[in-house]
């Protein structure tokens, strides 16, 4: 067990340092000068920013003077959105916003998906599974920005049914609303990963069902929702789980859309935004932060997986 | 001893067989040997199933995958001979058709609404009721002379109405599709105009052209995705599973790592870092046909490729490497081996033709997941760059107008939408269709 966690934290590491390696000589590779904006400098300027920024020196020694930085929590200054301001500080500033609309809208997706997956694991082939089944297909197939638009449509515009707009959700986010504020772009990212864990839900179910141990305890006279939490639930649970990990990336990523729609500001939308204005240490430093971020869910997400189900050996045969 | 009828014990198990006897009424003839005629007709030809037939027959049975399979063809037909019968373009800005809605209302019915809304100039009211009032012989006190003035201000009977519930007011109904005005004059003219279907957006653009040309955009980049997802991952996937050993040590490794890392990210980086150097080479190549070409689809989305192309072959990587493991241990691949075959040959020859229903089903779920990114980049401004269009940056321009214009973002969103979801379905009756042992 020990061995497998260190195994898996030296990749953690391994991927992360590559991911800051590509992610800084890609931005490095972008022609011109971080500075070519609106007015020409003088080589005089432009050689005093070169070497207030380090530019002067060779392309290595600038990564790994980057990457030192990196470790002790510098990433570089904002160039141009907020000039001068420290990334770091910027990512301290904006990332709580991101993450309470990620975890909110995680935990709904994860707690509502695997209800209504046992739902339609007990209710295979009824109506209620059919139901669930075209619902969560059509959940999937929706893009983030296309529910948060038909949200809108909904609760917005004159087109919507007048009940949703006695609700008076804004389109634009506003903190002060409280929950109502953050119904929307919630539910909006939320939909996909619980239409996802619904389905994985229902067919890992469907095979822990069909086990010998279910067909004990229903011997036993269990009733029909004793056995589905009680017992089915925990072996069906193992695969949803390993799924957490690539779930943790794409909220993260599907912020982007919705912090965008909403104006929400949140990380995502920033990192948006200064890849337009291209302020190459922002997004330097964001893609690297966001990145090292879901890799560490990923390791915890893996471990977790390696401590709820003990059959598992991963270690075997490595 | 046959003759004689057994009594029947009452409650006796055994079956009364006797009268079964004469059942039999078969003569010497019936058990004369077939002639060869008779003999032929036993014998049926069938052709034998092919593993496509065998598959496409289980697939036709699938009602869902079919509709699916009617309704993608429907859009590639949408998307590729649609905008050959618009004689719209999707740069064509159609001067005096700004801001159409997808209906209209004849020249007669907005007279018939300007002359409902029209409002005098309150002096002018004033004086007209004067005079009128004069006429009677009477004279209007100061009192109604401001209360006309006010009723003129705001705008007689219809004030602070909508122009579609003056319309209805007036028992006026919208006609379907979008006309300018100038058209609809060009119509009394006796000219044949093409209406503008889904109306038009603010620079006149004609929104149905617009939507065809994105759903192309779309298509072709979730087969073209697909396409280099299938040959980078089968190869990827075949010679990791098929040498093992440390080859599959450090390629999975390499897996592993751009599996922990979130594509979009990735995605935005590339497309951001590559495209100035896309654009470089447009520029320095002038008339080079792979410039143009590149400058057709824009930097944007070529980055886009070049993303595909990196990332997204991981996950039908490891379904082949899974899959080969698997079979790399049957005994016609040892047979090749002791025949003499190379690595390279029995990957082609046996495994790869093995896997192919993985591979074919693993690949048709790529081109939805492909659209959803690509709208999804579109959509933050990063896809596809004007004047080209996508269904996702339509709808992000409509997203600023959504409260007037909704009819601009609901038209993208569905099609997008169902798009997404017939390929889905689809896949998913595919992959029933070709392993029915994966079906739950």
């Amino acid at each position: 067990m020990a061995k497998y966690i260190l195994k898996r934290v030296v990749m953690a590491i391994i991927t992360v340092l590559i991911v800051s390696c590509v992610t800084f000589l890609l931005m490095m590779s972008v022609p011109g000068s971080p500075f070519a904006s609106e007015k020409a400098l003088t080589p005089q300027q432009q050689a005093t920013l070169d070497a207030k920024y380090g530019f002067d020196k060779p392309l290595p020694i600038q990564m790994v003077n980057y990457l030192k930085n990196a470790l002790h929590g510098d990433l570089g200054e904002s160039l141009k959105m907020q000039k001068g301001r420290p990334v770091a500080e910027i990512i301290a500033d904006m990332f709580p916003i991101s993450a309470k609309i990620g975890v909110i809208a995680l935990a709904w997706a994860v707690v509502v998906g695997i209800l209504l997956g046992c739902l339609a694991a007990y209710y295979r082939g009824k109506w209620v599974d059919s139901l669930l089944r075209v619902v969560c297909t059509l959940g999937i197939s929706m893009p983030g920005f296309v529910v948060a638009s038909f949200l809108l449509i909904l609760f917005c515009s004159p087109v919507g049914p007048e009940l949703l707009k006695s609700f008076e959700l804004t389109a634009i986010f506003n903190p002060d609303l409280g929950a109502k504020a953050y119904f929307m772009p919630c539910f909006a990212l939320g939909l996909y990963p619980m239409c996802y864990t619904a389905r994985l839900t229902r067919s890992s179910m469907l095979d822990a069902i069909n086990q010998e141990y279910i067909k004990t305890a229903r011997a036993k006279g269990l009733k029909g929702g004793k056995i589905i939490f009680k017992h089915a639930l925990r072996n069906a649970l193992i695969p949803v789980i390993t799924y957490l990990g690539p779930l943790v990336a794409f909220t993260l990523c599907g912020g982007f859309v919705v912090e965008s729609v909403f104006s929400i500001p949140g990380l995502g939308r920033y990192l948006v935004q200064s890849i337009t204005n291209r302020d190459y240490f922002v997004i330097m430093g964001t893609t690297i932060f966001l990145a090292t971020f879901v890799v560490l869910m990923n390791l915890v997400v893996d471990i977790i997986y390696k401590l709820v189900d003990p059959r598992i050996d991963l270690t075997k045969g490595e | 001893m046959a003759n004689r009828k057994k009594k029947p014990v009452i409650g006796s198990l055994q079956p009364d067989v006797d009268s079964m006897l004469d059942w039999n009424t078969l003569t010497n003839d019936d058990f004369a040997p077939a002639s060869s005629e008779e003999k032929a007709d036993f014998i049926q030809q069938r052709k034998s199933v092919s593993y496509w037939s065998d598959a496409w027959r289980r697939l036709r049975k699938n009602v869902v995958a079919m509709v699916a399979l009617g309704v993608i063809v429907l859009l590639i037909l949408f998307a590729f001979v649609g905008p050959m019968l618009v004689p719209y373009g999707y740069e064509q800005r159609n001067l005096g058709a700004e801001n159409l809605y997808p209906h209209h209302y004849t020249l007669e019915e907005q007279e018939q609404y300007r002359q409902a809304t029209s409002t005098l100039d309150p002096q002018e009211a004033v004086e007209q009721a004067r005079a009128e009032a004069e006429a009677k012989g009477e004279k209007l006190t100061s009192r109604e002379e401001a209360l006309i003035r006010a009723k003129a201000k705001t705008g007689g009977e219809y004030a602070g109405m909508s122009e579609e519930e003056v319309y209805a007011a007036l028992g006026i109904h919208s006609h379907p599709f979008g006309y300018s005005n100038e058209e609809l004059e060009r119509i009394a003219n006796g000219e044949k105009v093409f209406p503008h279907v889904f109306g038009t957006d603010k620079l006149g653009r004609d929104i149905m052209v617009r939507t065809m040309y994105g759903t192309r955009v779309s298509m072709t980049i979730g087969l073209a995705a697909a396409f280099i997802v299938l040959i980078i991952g089968s190869l990827y996937g075949s010679i990791s599973g098929y040498f093992g050993g440390k080859v599959d040590v450090v390629m999975q490794r390499i897996v592993d790592v751009i599996y922990s890392v979130p594509e979009v990210l990735v995605i935005l980086l590339i497309s951001t870092s590559m495209s100035p150097h896309i654009t470089q080479f447009i520029s320095d190549h002038q008339g080079n046909a792979l410039a143009e070409f590149m400058r057709t689809i824009g930097p944007n989305l070529i980055a886009m490729f070049i993303a595909f192309g990196l990332l997204y072959w991981v996950s039908l990587s490891r379904i082949i490497r899974g899959q080969i493991l698997q079979l790399k241990q049957q005994e016609y691949v040892t047979a090749a081996r002791a025949l003499g075959a190379s690595g390279g040959r029995i990957i082609r020859r046996h495994l790869l033709p093995n896997c192919i229903g993985q591979i074919v089903v693993t690949t048709c779920l790529q081109i939805p997941s492909a659209i959803f990114l690509e709208s999804f980049m579109s959509y933050l401004g990063v896809g596809v760059s004007a004047p080209l269009t996508s269904l996702g940056s339509m709808c992000r321009d409509a997203l600023s107008g959504f409260t007037t214009y909704t009819y601009r973002l609901i038209i993208p969103a569905v099609i997008i939408s169902v798009m997404i979801l017939a390929f889905n379905l689809f896949g998913d009756g595919l992959r029933d269709a070709l392993d029915p042992r994966l079906k739950k």
